[in-house]
């Protein structure tokens, strides 16, 4: 569903050197599945979703969403993903009802359909008491799942989450994990990116590890574990982190 | 999806967002509609108390001798004596004067009516105080300088050679005074009032004496009769100042939604929202475009009717016109809401293009100021007195509205310009739109944390690119457009036609149309081949582009004589066309054909069907891009009467380079069409051969006879065909391939419409 093949993204600094923020990262994630990728700030875990997403152009390496190339056919592509983060904006002076039939019309759903499926959005992520409130005077967990269900509008067989949990408090968080986990039931292919390490160790089936723009560790659990020695996550990554000689460059 | 049913989802929410946020709705209607009555009210009553203030004052005139005290006391209490009501002076005599002096004040004070209104105001106070004086003090003083600065008086006389009327010879009377001082310049209008009536007076006087009449000194009264009714010169003042709040007005009600929809949603985090969402950025930018247009028009509107009604029911018109108050032509309001459109269009697409830059709200007013401020240069040149919509002044943007505006309220309503004014608007808004479109949504600017500014601009950070961006395509068609227009006004200035005038268009042709077209690519990494569509056709492109070549030279000539038909030439025109062309075939004929019709051919169809066509269809589309650049071929030919023939034209060459993929059957076929329509009016080239087989060449236009009508229409019809059938051998154009520009950056705007 999603390819990422050698993907690289350099960033011009101001004096006119280059900086790499991301370096070769080649990975797949297959319809049902959750990817966790795992990494330190700065690591390259968002730039590296948002060239999955279209936002970013690679400056090496191409994109695979269900075979079309990012780079050719951006609008193809951003079609068929969900994309949301932690930061993604939401527009304070809109409610959620409006902000979802507004971008139920940016991706070309017809009114009858937008409204069957916010109405479906509405009752999964319980957004019921705040649909016509303007988004400026909702929580944090509330702006969060509109964002869930403004990414999901389309129905795209693929999910790219970035942080989504972030400041979460424990029932937010609760049920939007929740929710993550039926969508892949349901066949979506999800790419998560997280600091928090036991979602990562509960939800995702393979797991990527990101270190200074490099995949250092790609896998399931277990077989983590066996690379490293290590039983925990925040232990298999600290010792695969320490192993890695790419760290020099 | 409909791309226009989108744009209208997109600037149908952004209007409900921008009009639910506060900020600007009190900044486009409260203000207008509060904020000024109460400043114009308020600065009106505070300059009446003013004046009335400063006439009741007591001004005291300084002199420093006794003599000069007395009879300056004297002159005084004698001019106050002749005041109706005063001390039972001549009043219907007195009246005629007060009226003289005011003609004469006018006459000194005014310029051409509406030049300058605060100059009106101030010249009807100095007349009210020429007239009846207010009370003046006698003082003597030993420095009258001296006594000036530290304010005991406020004017010094000084008499030399006598006192006058007590002597035959001249007097000298000096008035010493410091101009800067409000209060000195009042005691001066009103002393001045004093002499000049009591000057008369001795005139008189020492006539009478003498028993001559009046007439022996002032054999001529003049006397000026202004035919401009009240209303047109008020429509004159109005139609300098309207312009001028309109730009104000239409840029202050836009700033805040330009910044608020572009650089405001980078920093609220909702432009990475949007750009996830699979539309171009050319949509979001095109609705975002329509509602700041619309807002600015909104707010120029308002901002209008609550000036003009404060002027009409506040008073104010009295001041700003005197005598009669002001006229509001009523008729103009329809011009003025027609002129609210380019206006907003025009600063709305600048407005995006300078917002769409910036990363934050601050960031955007920074940029803004000094555009604006540059804006108003142009506009600052439309009000220039005696500037007229010519020539070069049409095209030139802010300005030619401006002018226009002011034509309009005097009621010269001219349609040409109208269309002018309008065209070069859009023209120049679009290129803004698309360098807007061309910014938003910019990696560097969406990801501050990214990427520096620097690769927008800088070339080692472009990535090579098969065609040039449809912004780059605009840009260079509004730049050639202007740049060709003033170039080509400037050389024909006083040149008659010769070797080194032809030789002049070409070289600007060739640096405009394929210099610059070509150093753009260049600089951009664009690849010339794909970028200018170079690649070498198939056969029947070639013959496609010959059988259009042989034809359409006929039918030109048959459209310029149905349209001089309908549209017949003035002739002043004709008679300017014929001398032109008198001069023309004095020039070596290869000459000619070089410079007329080969270089023009290769140069326009470089340019047109190849930087331009390339660079639209990359992101519009291959229908629009043959449009776009058939409008822009037509206008840059400049000639009205052209403009069907060279449109149709620029319809069918850029269908020959769509279709065949190739620059060359365009060509060709514009190569052939320039250089027998150039040859067969020439006695040198092919003229007697035509000739010899019936071609009639009488007047303007040569009409080519029926047969060889019914010929060219068979051939080009076997050029269209070759041309369509074209289309079913080659496969769509491999678009996806070709991303515009610095292509690394907006990937999204790639996309087909």
């Amino acid at each position: 569903m999603i390819c990422a093949e050698a993907l690289s993204k350099h960033f011009p600094n101001a004096d006119g050197t280059e900086k790499v923020a991301v370096a070769d990262v080649s990975f797949s994630v297959e319809p049902g599945e959750i990817y966790g990728l795992l990494g330190p700030n700065g690591a390259g875990k968002t730039t590296t979703l948002r060239m999955i997403s279209g936002l970013l152009r690679p400056t090496s390496g191409r994109v695979f969403i269900g075979g079309d190339d990012v780079t050719s056919d951006p609008n193809a592509v951003k079609r068929k993903i969900g994309y949301m983060t932690a930061n993604t904006g939401l527009y304070a002076r809109l409610t959620p009802l409006e902000t979802l039939r507004y971008f139920a019309t940016l991706y070309g759903i017809e009114r009858d359909r937008a409204d069957r499926r916010i109405e479906e959005l509405v009752e999964w992520l319980t957004m019921g008491p705040f649909l016509r409130l303007r988004c400026g005077a909702l929580s944090t967990g509330q702006r969060q799942r509109t964002n869930i269900a403004r990414a999901l509008i389309a129905d795209p067989p693929i999910l790219v989450m970035d942080e989504p949990t972030l400041g979460l408090d424990v029932m937010s968080n609760r049920l939007i994990l929740e929710f993550i986990s039926t969508q892949a039931e349901a066949g979506k292919a999800i790419l998560l990116s997280t600091h928090a390490l036991d979602e990562i160790e509960r939800m995702c089936g393979r797991i990527g590890l990101i270190h200074q723009g490099h995949l250092i560790a790609e896998g399931d659990l277990p077989s983590l574990r066996e690379q490293s020695g290590e039983e925990r996550l925040s232990d298999i990554f600290l010792k695969l982190v320490s192993h890695e000689p790419l760290l020099a460059d | 999806m409909n791309r226009f049913w989108r744009i209208n989802t997109i600037w149908r929410k952004e209007l409900a967002d921008t009009l639910r946020d506060r900020r600007t709705v009190v900044a486009m209607v409260l203000v207008p509609m509060v904020l000024y009555p109460a400043l114009m009210l308020g600065s009106l009553q505070a300059f009446e108390l003013q004046t009335t203030q400063l006439k009741q004052e007591e001004y005291t005139v300084g002199v420093d001798d006794q003599d000069t005290h007395d009879w300056l006391r004297h002159v005084i209490d004698t001019d106050l004596a002749r005041r109706p009501g005063a001390r039972g002076g001549p009043a219907e005599d007195l009246e005629q004067r007060v009226a003289e002096a005011e003609a004469r004040q006018d006459g000194k004070r005014r310029g051409p009516p509406g030049e300058a209104v605060q100059d009106d105001v101030g010249a009807r106070a100095r007349v009210t105080v020429y007239d009846s004086p207010p009370d003046i003090r006698v003082k003597l003083v030993s420095d009258i300088p001296a006594a000036i600065q530290s304010e005991e008086i406020h004017l010094g006389l000084q008499l030399a050679g006598g006192i006058p009327g007590a002597t035959d010879k001249p007097v000298q009377l000096a008035i010493i005074a410091d101009e800067t001082d409000f209060r000195g310049r009042i005691a001066q209008t009103a002393m001045s009032g004093i002499i000049d009536r009591l000057n008369r007076r001795l005139v008189e006087e020492n006539l009478e004496k003498a028993g001559l009449p009046v007439t022996t000194i002032q054999p001529i009264e003049l006397a000026t009769i202004n035919i401009a009714s009240a209303e047109r010169q008020s429509a004159s003042v109005i139609g300098q100042i309207v312009p001028l709040i309109l730009i104000i007005m239409t840029i202050t009600g836009a700033i805040y939604p330009a910044i608020d929809l572009t650089a405001g949603e980078r920093e609220r985090g909702t432009l990475e929202t949007l750009m996830v969402a699979p539309v171009p950025s050319v949509d979001l930018i095109a609705g975002k475009f329509v509602v700041v247009a619309m807002i600015g028009m909104l707010s120029a509107l308002l901002n209008l009717l609550s000036i003009g009604g404060t002027i009409y029911l506040g008073g104010l018109g009295k001041m700003l016109a005197p005598g009669g108050g002001i006229a509001i032509p009523i008729h103009v309001l329809p011009w003025v809401l027609l002129l609210l459109v380019p206006l907003a269009i025009m600063f709305s697409a600048l407005l995006l293009a300078v917002c769409s830059f910036a990363r934050s709200f601050k960031e955007a007013q920074n940029y803004i100021m000094p555009v604006m401020v540059a804006a108003m240069i142009p506009a600052i040149v439309g009000i220039l007195p005696g500037i007229r919509l010519t020539a070069p002044i049409l095209v030139m943007p802010v300005t030619n509205i401006v002018i226009l505006t002011r034509d309009l309220f005097l009621g010269d309503v001219n349609f040409w310009h109208i269309g002018w004014v309008f065209g070069s608007t859009s023209i120049y808004a679009a290129a803004a739109v698309s360098i807007a479109a061309r910014l938003f949504g910019q990696e560097a600017v969406l990801f501050s944390d990214t990427a520096s500014m620097k690769t927008i601009f800088i070339r080692k950070f472009f990535k090579p690119s098969d065609t040039p961006s449809a912004a780059q395509a605009f840009l260079l068609m509004a730049l050639l457009f202007s740049l060709n227009y003033f170039l080509q006004i400037g050389l024909s200035k006083g040149t008659e036609i010769n070797a080194t005038f032809l030789s002049g268009t070409a070289t600007i042709l060739i640096l405009l149309f394929a210099g610059l077209p070509l150093a753009t690519a260049l600089y951009m990494k664009v690849r010339i081949a794909s970028g200018f569509h170079l690649e070498f056709p198939r056969f029947t492109g070639i013959l496609a582009g010959v059988c259009f070549g042989l034809s359409t030279w006929v039918l030109g000539f048959w459209i310029s004589e149905l349209v001089q038909h309908w549209l017949p030439m003035p002739p002043e025109f004709a008679a300017r066309a014929a001398a032109l062309n008198a001069q023309l075939l004095q020039v070596n004929p290869y000459m000619i054909l070089f410079c007329l019709a080969v270089v023009p051919a290769f140069c326009e169809e470089f340019f047109f069907r190849g930087f331009a066509l390339s660079g639209l269809r990359s992101e519009l589309g291959a229908a629009i891009a043959i449009l776009v650049t058939a409008v822009g071929f037509a206008v840059s030919h400049g000639s009205v009467i052209r403009i069907p023939f060279t449109f149709a034209m620029g319809l069918v060459l850029a269908l020959l380079v769509i279709r065949f993929r190739s620059i060359w059957p365009a060509m060709i076929a514009h190569l052939l069409h320039n250089g027998i329509t150039t040859a067969v009016v020439h006695e040198e080239l092919l003229r007697p051969t035509a000739e010899s087989l019936g071609f009639l060449i009488a007047g303007e236009s040569p009409l080519p006879p029926l047969a060889w009508r019914m010929t060219a229409i068979a051939i080009a019809g076997i050029g269209l065909l070759l041309t369509f059938l074209a289309g079913k051998h080659t496969d769509a154009h491999p678009r996806a391939q070709a991303p515009h520009g610095t292509s690394h950056t907006t990937p999204e705007a790639a996309e087909p419409s």
